[in-house]
């Protein structure tokens, strides 16, 4: 294997002048359309993102109005439930004093009644202790002399008691 | 051992292979890029093109990887061809070599080939033809020497100071070492890229010698070789940046 120092000098050249055709006739071409393709993939990236940053502010909206929603929902069931639980308790307070009312109209009933049985019975117990009186002195007594007498008695010993 | 067809043309010798690969390897290269880049497109690039740029970005990766490539754009060009034109040289002698039995004082274009000069009659000389321009030393050395030229060149006009300062640290008895390293770059480039590719072709020779049986181990080979055609070229694109990168930057910088 000889050295043959033309060789050299021959593929030296050549691979110059190979260096600039390419240079010349083709990187440059494929160098700017690789940029632009770089800057098309950017722009393109940089629009995901904006649509993606989009996408999630209204989504973002979206909950808040759904939250919105959910409290405002909150607010009239806890209206209605306080609404009911007054009239609840308003128709109780009616039905208490209606009660009340009833029993104090019986108690006062009674009370009428007790003293109707009262008076019936001092009249009774007057025209018997009369009879016994008048058996036991075996004493003639006019009835209706005597009747204020011990009407009075009685009333005497009523009041005592 | 084969002879070149070498002609004594005016007083040069002219390898006629050497010459006839070197034009069939840049034709190719310059085929290959030309066709990638025929139906260039923004939106909607053919396979080709996906290929060439993924070799642009391979050797944008490659620079970078040995200096910053803001200041490495420039060499784009430089490492593109250096791989590509190396890459098809590599593979050029792998499907075949031509070599023809030349009989005594054969002449082309008139002049006798100088492997059978002096032949008596009825001995050949085997002359090789088609082969790897790689497997060239002259050739190699050529493609070496281009780069040792830049590197020098560019530390010179890039980085003067530094460059011409390197040559004495860290003493100045140092410089004769430093010169003998500087120069057995250029020497190791040429001497690597050649070996490879010359023992390749000198293996599938062998192979072939074993005629049938040799089949499965000239598949194998002949895979193994391009492996080795790309991994050469590769090396020598590599070698090629970080020299570069070495002459054009202050080492301070990195400090």
């Amino acid at each position: 294997m000889h050295i043959y120092w033309e060789n050299i000098l021959i593929t030296i050249i050549s691979f110059i002048l190979l260096y600039f055709l390419l240079q010349k006739y083709a990187f440059n071409k494929l160098f700017s359309i690789m940029e632009q393709r770089r800057e098309l993939v950017m722009n393109q990236l940089a629009e995901a993102a904006n649509s993606k940053k989009a996408a999630s502010d209204y989504v973002e909206e979206q909950r808040k109005a759904l939250e919105q929603a959910r409290l405002e929902a909150q607010g009239i069931i806890e209206t209605s439930r306080q609404t009911s639980s007054a009239q609840a308790d308003m128709m109780l307070e009616q039905a208490k004093e209606e009660s009340l009312r009833i029993k104090d109209e019986a108690l006062r009933d009674i009370e009428s009644e007790k003293n109707k049985a009262v008076a019936a019975l001092r009249g009774e117990v007057g025209r018997v202790s009369v009879q016994i009186a008048s058996k036991l002195l075996e004493k003639e007594i006019d009835e209706k002399s005597n009747e204020g007498l011990v009407d009075q008695y009685l009333k005497d010993v009523g009041s005592k008691s | 051992m084969h002879d070149a067809p070498v002609i004594n043309l005016g007083g040069f010798n002219l390898d006629l292979s050497a010459i006839i690969m070197l034009l069939v390897t840049c034709v190719i290269t310059f085929a290959l890029v030309k066709l990638s880049i025929r139906n260039l497109s923004v939106e909607n690039p053919s396979r080709i093109q996906n290929f060439m740029e993924w070799v642009v970005e391979f050797v944008q990766n490659l620079i970078a990887s040995t200096m910053d490539l803001k200041k490495g754009k420039a060499y784009i060009s430089l490492g593109l061809t250096l791989i590509l034109f190396i890459f098809v040289a590599n593979l050029l002698g792998l499907p075949f070599n031509l070599i023809t039995d030349l009989p005594a004082n054969y002449t082309v274009f008139g002049q006798p080939i100088q492997a059978t000069v002096g032949l008596e009659a009825g001995q050949h000389a085997h002359v090789l033809w088609w082969k790897s321009p790689t497997a060239d030393i002259s050739i190699t050395a050529g493609l070496a020497i281009v780069v040792f030229i830049l590197v020098n060149y560019l530390g010179l006009r890039l980085n003067r100071k530094h460059y011409l300062k390197h040559y004495v640290q860290p003493f100045w008895i140092f410089l004769p070492l430093n010169i003998v390293e500087n120069l057995s770059k250029p020497i190791a480039l040429a001497i690597r890229l050649f070996a490879n590719i010359f023992a390749g072709e000198v293996l599938i020779t062998v192979i072939l010698k074993l005629g049938f049986f040799g089949i499965p181990f000239m598949a194998a080979w002949q895979g193994f070789s391009i492996f080795i055609g790309a991994l050469q070229a590769f090396i020598f694109t590599i070698l090629t940046m970080v020299y570069i990168s070495q002459a054009t930057t202050h080492e301070e910088a990195h400090d």
